[in-house]
C-alpha cells in the first residue's frame, strides 16, 4: 500500500511519548491524572499500555493521537511533535465509532476526507483496497447497522489503515467484541499491521486483557493507579506465533499480574 | 403608582392548586388505567391506542365542549368554571404519565411477580406494595413533562374561560394577562410583574417540588437507568422523548427501547379499530351532552356530518391555511433549532451557560406573551406575523431540547471522529453532526407539531377580558374554533366540524407520514450499535 515509503531500518523510535502529565481542572484543584509517563515505541513493534481501571491507559492513547494536549511534556513522532491530529497517527476505537447512516466504503472514505491531493475516485480505490486487506470485500455497500460486531471492527480496522499511518493506535479493539470473534480478529492482528505491506511502523494498543496483551505485544508498558505512572516495562520475546497454552506463556502472563498487583 | 403584588401572587396561587389538583387526578387516572393495560391482554389493545390518540390531537379544541358540559345547570357557577379548567389541564397531563405507569408494570421482573404469587397476595396488595412503587420513579419523572406542558393548557384555557364574560372565575395566571394586558384598559406594570412572578414561580416549583419528588422517587426504583438524565435538566426534561416517547409507540417502531411492546403493537391493528370507535363514542357524547345540558340543541336537531360540511365549506378551507401556518413555523423552528441545539451541545462551556437561560424562557407559557407581542411595533398589527411568533414561542424548545439531548448522548468518540481525521467543519457537519441529531430532530419535530396545532388556538385569535379583540388571523382553523367558543351561544355546529375535521387531519398524517419518517429515519440514523 505503500510503495514510496522510505525503508526505516529495524529498531529506530517511532513514538516517543517524553515525561507525560496531565492534569485535570476540576474545581480549581487541579486533579493529576498522568504522571510523568515515558515510552517509546519502535519499528515493527507493538507496544501494549494496561493498568487497573481508570488509570488513565486511554486518555494516554489520546495525548498521543493529539486529541488531548499533555500538561507537560511532549509526544513525538520520528522527531517531529504531535501537536493535535495527524495524518501519519491513526486509531481504532473499542466502540467502533462508525457513521450508521454511511455505508463501509463511505465510513473508510470519510477518513480520507482531508486528503485533498486525492480525487474522490481515488478515495473509493484506496478504500476499497483497505477493506479488502481488512478482509471485508464485498461488503462496501452495506451499512453498519447490517454488520456483525467483528465486521463492524474490521471498517474500523480499514478506516485507520487507508489513511496510510505511521503509527496505529487501538484503544481496547476487542473488547466490545464476544470471545469467539475477538479472538479470530486477534490472531490476524499482529500480521496484518506489522507488515512490510502496510505503511504501519508502529503500534501502541491499550488493554486490560493481560492474555490479549501477551499474545499481540512486544513489549508491554504498565501503569499505576489514578494517576498512572509507569510501573515497570516488560519485553515479550516469545517467538510467534505464540501459543495460549504454553507453560511459557503463563509465565509471561504472571509476569505482568505481578506488576499490576 | 403601586404594582399589585398581592394581586398578582393570589393569580399565580389560583392557577398553581388548579394545575396541582390537575396533577393529582391526572396520577390517580394514570396509576388506574396504567396498571389495567399492563395486566389485562384485552385492556392493553384497547387502551394503548386510545392514549396515543388522545395524545397526539389538540385537546384544546375540546374545550369548549367541555366547558359547556362542565359550567351548567348547578355548576354554571365559578366551581363549574374552576372545574372545566381542571379537567382540560388533566387532559394534557394525564396520558403521558399513564404510559409511564403502563411501561414501568410492564418492566417489573417476573421474579418479582412470582414472589407475589408465592404468597398468594391479593390484587390491592399487588397493587399497593408492588405496581404502584415500580411506578413511581416514572411518574416523577413525567410530572417533569406534564408540568411544562399544563403551563401552556392552564394559561389557555383560563383566557378562554374568561373570555367569555358571563363565565366567574376571578383570579389565575390568564385572567391577569387577558386583564392587564388589554390594550383597551392596559395595565403593563402589573403584566410585566406577572412575568417575572411566573418564571420565579416555575423556578421555585422545580427545585421545592419536581426536583424532590424526583430525587424521592429514585428509592423505589427498581433497575439501573441512565444516571445523567436527573443531573442535567435539559436531559431530564426533554430527553424523555428521545428514549421512551408515547410517539414512538404510536409510530410503532422495532428499537430496543420499546421492544417489549411488540406484543402489544402486533395487537395495535385490531385495538385501533375498537379505540376509534371508543374515542368517537366519547366524543359524541361530550358534544350531545354539552349540547342538551346547555339547552342550546335538542336531540333531534343534531346534525349529521355530511350536512355541516354543506353548512360551513369555510372549515376545511382554514383547515388548510392552519395546516400551512403550522408547517411553515415548525420549518423556521426547524431552521434555526437544528444548528443552534448542536453548536450549543457541542461546545460544553456555551451549553452549560445557555440551557438555564433557554430553560427559563421555555417556561413562560407563550400566551402570556400574546399582549405584548401586539404591542411591538411593526409587528403586532400583523396578526400573521403574532400567530407565527406565538407558535414559534410554544413550540422552537421541543426542537432545540430535543437535539441537544440527542448530540450530547452521542458518545464521546464520534464527536472526536471530525477531528481525528482532520474533516473540514462542512464535512464534519454533513457527515456526523447533523446526521446524528436526525432521530432527536424528527422526534422533537413531532412533538412541535402537535404543540403547533394547540398553539393555533390561541395564536390564530385572542380575545382579552372585556371582549377586545387583540389579534386574529384572515383564516384559520383555531381562529374558527376560537371565535365559535365566544359567540353567544357558542356555534357547536362549527366547532364540531372544525375540531372533527383537525382530528381525521392530524390522526391520518400521524399514522402515514410521521409513522413511515420516524420509522426511515430511525432504522438509518439512530446511533445506538
Amino acid at each position: 500500500m505503500s510503495g514510496e515509503q522510505v525503508q526505516i531500518a529495524a529498531g529506530t523510535t517511532i513514538v516517543t511519548v517524553d515525561h507525560v502529565s496531565l492534569d485535570y481542572h476540576k474545581e480549581k484543584e487541579p486533579l493529576p491524572v498522568l504522571v510523568d509517563v515515558s515510552l517509546t515505541a519502535a519499528k515493527d513493534e507493538l507496544v501494549a499500555v494496561t493498568g487497573p481501571s481508570g488509570c488513565g491507559k486511554s486518555t494516554l492513547l489520546r495525548i498521543i493521537s493529539g486529541l488531548i494536549k499533555p500538561t507537560a511534556g511532549a509526544v513525538r513522532v520520528m522527531d517531529s511533535e504531535v501537536k493535535g491530529p495527524r495524518e501519519d497517527i491513526s486509531i481504532v476505537f473499542q466502540n467502533f465509532v462508525l457513521l450508521p447512516w454511511r455505508t463501509a466504503l463511505e465510513n473508510v472514505v470519510f477518513g480520507l476526507s482531508s486528503r485533498k491531493d486525492l480525487t474522490d475516485v481515488q478515495k473509493q480505490e484506496k478504500a476499497k483496497s483497505a477493506l479488502e486487506v481488512a478482509g471485508l470485500s464485498g461488503f462496501e455497500s452495506v451499512y453498519p447497522g447490517e454488520l456483525s460486531g467483528g465486521m463492524k471492527q474490521r471498517v474500523g480496522v480499514a478506516r485507520a489503515l487507508a489513511t496510510e499511518p505511521k503509527v496505529m493506535l487501538m484503544d481496547e479493539p476487542f473488547s466490545s467484541l464476544d470471545d469467539l470473534t475477538a479472538e479470530r480478529l486477534r490472531r490476524e492482528t499482529h500480521s496484518l499491521l506489522i507488515n512490510p505491506q502496510t505503511s504501519v511502523q508502529t503500534v501502541i494498543l491499550v488493554s486490560h486483557n493481560v492474555e490479549e496483551i501477551i499474545e499481540l505485544a512486544d513489549k508491554v508498558v504498565v501503569l499505576s493507579q489514578r494517576p498512572g505512572h509507569v510501573v515497570g516495562e516488560i519485553k515479550v520475546d516469545m517467538p510467534r506465533p505464540r501459543n495460549k497454552k504454553s507453560d511459557d506463556f503463563f509465565q509471561w502472563v504472571d509476569k505482568v499480574y505481578a506488576l499490576l498487583s | 403608582m403601586t404594582l399589585q403584588f398581592g394581586l398578582v401572587t393570589l393569580d399565580i396561587l389560583s392557577s398553581w392548586i388548579r394545575m396541582i389538583l390537575a396533577l393529582g387526578l391526572s396520577i390517580l387516572f394514570a396509576l388506574a388505567v396504567g396498571i389495567w393495560a399492563a395486566r389485562s391482554k384485552r385492556a392493553e389493545a384497547v387502551i394503548l391506542p386510545l392514549l396515543d390518540i388522545f395524545q397526539s390531537i389538540p385537546i384544546l379544541g375540546f374545550f369548549p365542549f367541555v366547558i359547556g358540559a362542565v359550567y351548567s345547570g348547578p355548576l354554571a357557577n365559578a366551581v363549574g368554571a374552576n372545574l372545566a379548567v381542571i379537567i382540560l389541564i388533566f387532559t394534557s397531563m394525564s396520558w403521558n404519565i399513564a404510559f409511564g405507569v403502563y411501561e414501568s408494570v410492564k418492566a417489573i421482573p417476573q421474579d418479582y411477580a412470582d414472589l407475589l404469587n408465592m404468597s398468594q397476595a391479593s390484587t390491592w396488595q399487588r397493587v399497593r406494595s408492588l405496581y404502584i412503587p415500580a411506578s413511581m420513579s416514572r411518574i416523577a419523572y413525567n410530572t417533569q413533562i406534564s408540568w411544562a406542558v399544563g403551563l401552556f393548557f392552564l394559561v389557555a384555557s383560563e383566557i378562554i374561560t374568561v373570555g367569555k364574560a358571563s363565565v366567574p372565575i376571578p383570579y389565575g395566571i390568564g385572567i391577569g394577562v387577558s386583564n392587564w394586558g388589554n390594550p383597551a384598559n392596559p395595565d403593563y406594570p402589573d403584566y410585566a410583574l406577572l412575568i417575572a412572578g411566573i418564571v420565579v414561580a416555575v423556578v421555585i416549583w422545580r427545585f421545592l417540588f419536581l426536583r424532590e419528588f424526583a430525587l424521592w422517587s429514585e428509592k423505589f426504583k427498581m433497575m439501573e437507568e441512565p444516571r445523567e438524565s436527573h443531573r442535567d435538566p435539559i436531559m431530564r426534561f426533554y430527553s424523555w422523548v428521545n428514549h421512551r416517547s408515547i410517539s414512538k409507540l404510536f409510530l410503532m417502531t422495532h428499537d430496543s427501547g420499546v421492544t417489549r411492546f411488540t406484543s402489544s403493537i402486533s395487537r395495535f391493528g385490531k385495538g385501533l379499530k375498537y379505540s376509534v370507535l371508543i374515542f368517537l363514542a366519547i366524543f359524541l357524547l361530550l358534544i350531545v351532552g354539552s349540547a342538551a345540558l346547555s339547552g342550546n340543541l335538542s336531540v333531534s336537531s343534531l346534525p349529521s356530518l355530511a350536512s355541516l360540511a354543506y353548512d360551513e365549506p369555510g372549515i376545511l378551507y382554514a383547515l388548510g391555511v392552519s395546516f400551512i401556518r403550522v408547517w411553515y413555523v415548525v420549518g423556521i423552528c426547524i431552521a434555526v433549532g437544528l444548528p443552534m441545539g448542536i453548536v450549543i451541545s457541542l461546545n460544553f462551556k456555551l451549553y452549560d451557560t445557555v440551557s438555564p437561560i433557554l430553560e427559563v424562557i421555555s417556561s413562560i407559557p407563550a400566551p402570556v406573551l400574546l399582549p405584548a407581542i401586539v404591542k411591538i411595533p411593526g409587528v403586532g398589527s400583523n396578526a400573521e406575523v403574532v400567530a407565527a411568533i406565538v407558535i414559534f414561542l410554544s413550540v422552537f424548545w421541543y426542537i432545540v431540547f430535543n437535539v441537544m439531548a440527542g448530540v450530547r448522548t452521542l458518545p464521546g468518540d464520534i464527536k472526536d471522529l471530525p477531528q481525528v481525521y482532520r474533516v473540514s467543519r462542512i464535512a464534519a457537519w454533513r457527515n456526523v453532526y447533523i446526521p446524528s441529531a436526525l432521530t432527536a430532530l424528527v422526534t422533537g419535530a413531532i412533538t412541535a407539531v402537535g404543540g403547533a396545532w394547540n398553539a393555533l388556538i390561541i395564536a390564530e385569535y385572542f380575545q382579552a377580558s372585556n371582549g377586545t379583540v387583540l389579534t386574529q388571523v384572515s383564516s384559520g382553523i383555531g381562529k374558527d374554533i376560537t371565535a365559535a367558543t365566544y359567540s353567544v351561544p357558542p356555534n357547536y355546529t362549527t366547532l364540531f366540524l372544525a375540531v372533527t375535521s383537525m382530528t381525521i387531519l392530524i390522526v391520518t398524517f400521524n399514522l402515514t407520514v410521521w409513522r413511515r419518517l420516524y420509522h426511515r429515519v430511525t432504522q438509518r440514523y439512530a446511533y445506538n450499535r
